[in-house]
């Protein structure tokens, strides 16, 4: 390979080195340029390109890149809205969802067109709920009470062709009931009069901190602690997995049965053992995890058992990767090892090599002797 | 344009180049910026290669005008380094002026002569030798799939996926984003320690620059360095850098050879 000078392409790199190369000097009869630009602010931009800052340079415009690529591997609903059809309403709002154990909210936009009513999310190209005008039944607004602060949440509960009751929520509630029950008497659909949504059950989610969020939950078994009782028995309850903790509450007893940080978790196995002395074998989920010191287990049982384990050791990755303070990296330089943050903060103590993010672009390498 | 120094008010910088060794006062004729004469200041065997002109700095709003001038410099940079050997080169723009009584080439020779030690070493480092720059690009769609096919993780991953309801997909794609991008991470920092480690045994001295982004979205660079190489090392280097071009996904910039602009 032959290096290239004379060319177009290598103007930049001529112009890199003699704008802000060379030999800086000292003196005080500089004629001083302190704050005044000399160089043309496009033909500066052209050059300094869009400096990228994480580690070696790269990561910032490499995070724009993939996340593309990813969108791009997605089958992706690229317009939501279908031809012909006219939007009336575009709010954020969420929906209720209950697919699964995943249990929560799930937030994105909702389009009231004349055709139908949908909830999209945009940069997923998903539709996460959907009702078509005709099929909606009855619809009614519901307060509901935050249980920390004052702030009272309306949901809008919608009973869908059958007995299907969904529940929304959205920025202006009454807004978008109006439009929603005004779309409707226009295109000639009745709606049930007088239609009481049925109550939903959530007491035992009054322990919920207000701002946990419920990742997912469902009915599970507990294998209660010896301790407690004379034999070993499995309860019936409702376990919550939320961004802070495993929680199983007991239905019998209304309280909370057992609760295990998520930042204590070490793993979760699955195994197929006798649930009890008459019963057969039947798969069971172990919850290792960390308490007071000492290494305890949870054993649950129940519907959907493998994708609970799943989750629950996603979490538990997801939560080794964030804190990463053990991991260790070679200096380019002189090859000694380090942990990664003193590199990257510090420079290498051995060598006095400096993270190019870390210098302002030209340091001096220090060769080995 | 060209201003005859008829008035030395008027005329009271000296617009520098680069400093050589040589102790004689010589014209280059004609080749500086805007059609002036460039020509040599000595202070014993440091001569330092000026032009005359108003003291204050060139400026433009016109970026044709200004390329056209920089371009000039690095041209009588050049012609005074072939001519010479060695230069200290000094960037666009720096100006010496008078003052109080001063003038300009008393100051250059003051300034010449406090220096002198350190200035003799720098030529001393440089002599004999030339700046190049190493530029190694990757095409992040070519690792991007070269990960998600080596991996298997990934790919079990991405299997699971497809099996399962909207709702748990979700999370599921959000943990293969972060796969993707931490294995991203790591192997562009594998390779550029392994590709710094294979052209440094070829230099005497390396400056790593920062990385730009490129036109092409894809096309990222992963390496930037200046590198000062003796004499003759430029082609074993190139090698170097064809087998590095050679593998899958990457792409090399090789330039130069430059005077050592990074190395004063």
């Amino acid at each position: 390979m032959e290096p290239q000078r004379n060319t177009n392409a290598t103007l930049v790199d001529l112009l890199d080195r003699v704008l802000d190369k060379g030999l800086v000097i000292h003196a005080d009869v500089i004629v001083s340029v302190a704050g005044i630009p000399l160089i043309g602010v496009n033909l500066r931009a052209a050059l300094a390109g869009m400096e990228t800052m994480l580690k070696y340079g790269i990561m910032q415009a490499w995070d724009e890149r993939t996340r593309a690529w990813e969108t791009e591997n997605r089958s992706k609903n690229k317009n939501a809205v279908a031809q012909g059809e006219e939007i009336i309403l575009r709010m954020l709002g969420a929906c209720h969802s209950t697919e699964g154990i995943y249990t929560a909210w799930r937030y994105g936009y909702l389009y009231l067109t004349d055709k139908r009513l949908f909830l999209y999310h945009e940069d997923f190209g998903e539709v996460l709920f959907e009702a078509p005008l005709e099929k909606i039944r009855g619809l009614v607004v519901r307060e509901r009470e935050q249980i920390s602060d004052e702030k009272v949440r309306e949901e809008l509960y919608l009973l869908i062709e059958g007995e299907k009751v969904c529940r929304l929520t959205a920025l202006n509630v009454h807004q978008l009931k109006e439009a929603l029950e005004k779309r409707m008497e226009e295109a000639g659909l009745a709606l049930r009069e007088n239609w009481e949504a049925p109550l939903v059950e959530e007491i035992s989610a009054e322990f919920l901190a207000d701002v946990e969020q419920v990742i997912c939950t469902g009915k599970m078994w507990y294998l209660m602690d010896k301790e407690e009782i004379t034999d070993d028995t499995w309860r019936p309850g409702q376990l919550y997995l939320t961004d802070k903790r495993v929680c199983w509450y007991c239905d019998p007893a209304r309280k909370v049965g057992i609760e295990i940080p998520v930042s204590g978790i070490k793993v979760s196995v699955m195994e197929t053992r006798a649930r009890s002395n008459v019963m057969a074998k039947e798969k069971v989920m172990d919850v290792l995890y960390a308490s007071n010191g000492a290494r305890k287990v949870a054993t649950f049982s129940g519907p959907l058992l493998d994708e609970w384990n799943q989750i629950v050791n996603k979490i538990i990755t997801g939560q080794s990767e964030s804190e990463g303070e053990g991991e260790t990296e070679t200096c380019p330089q002189c090859g000694m090892a380090a942990l990664i943050k003193d590199l990257l903060k510090e420079g290498c103590t051995s060598c006095g090599w400096v993270s190019p993010s870390k210098s302002k672009g030209i340091h001096e390498v220090k060769l080995p002797a | 344009m060209n201003l005859e120094p008829m008035n030395l008010e008027i005329m009271n910088g000296r617009y520098l180049y680069c400093i050589i060794e040589g102790s004689e006062i010589a014209s280059f004729g004609k080749i500086g910026i805007q059609g002036n004469e460039v020509y040599t200041v000595p202070y014993q065997d440091l001569s330092a290669v000026v032009h005359n002109c108003p003291a204050k700095p060139y400026q433009s709003e016109n970026d044709k005008i200004l390329r056209r001038w920089v371009v000039v410099h690095q041209k009588v940079v050049d012609t005074i380094w072939k001519r010479y050997g060695v230069v200290i080169p000094i960037g666009f723009d720096t100006i010496i002026s008078g003052h109080a009584g001063m003038g300009p080439e008393e100051n250059i020779m003051n300034w010449l002569k406090e220096e002198y030690d350190n200035l003799k070493a720098k030529m001393e480092k440089i002599r004999d030798s030339a700046e190049y720059g190493v530029q190694v690009f990757w095409d992040s769609r070519v690792m991007a799939h070269k990960i998600t096919g080596e991996s298997v993780e990934i790919k079990k991953l991405n299997q699971e996926i497809k099996s399962k309801p909207r709702g748990i997909a979700y999370m599921y794609r959000q943990k293969l984003k972060d796969l993707i991008k931490k294995d991203m991470e790591n192997h562009a920092d594998r390779y550029f320690k392994e590709f710094y480690e294979k052209i440094i045994p070829h230099a005497d001295d390396i400056r790593v620059e920062k990385t730009r982004k490129t036109e092409d979205e894809d096309k990222q660079m992963l390496l930037n360095l200046s590198c000062l190489l003796p004499k003759g090392a430029s082609k074993k280097l190139g090698e170097e850098l064809e087998k590095i071009e050679a593998l899958e996904g990457f792409s090399v910039r090789y330039t130069g050879p430059w005077p050592p602009y990074s190395f004063v």
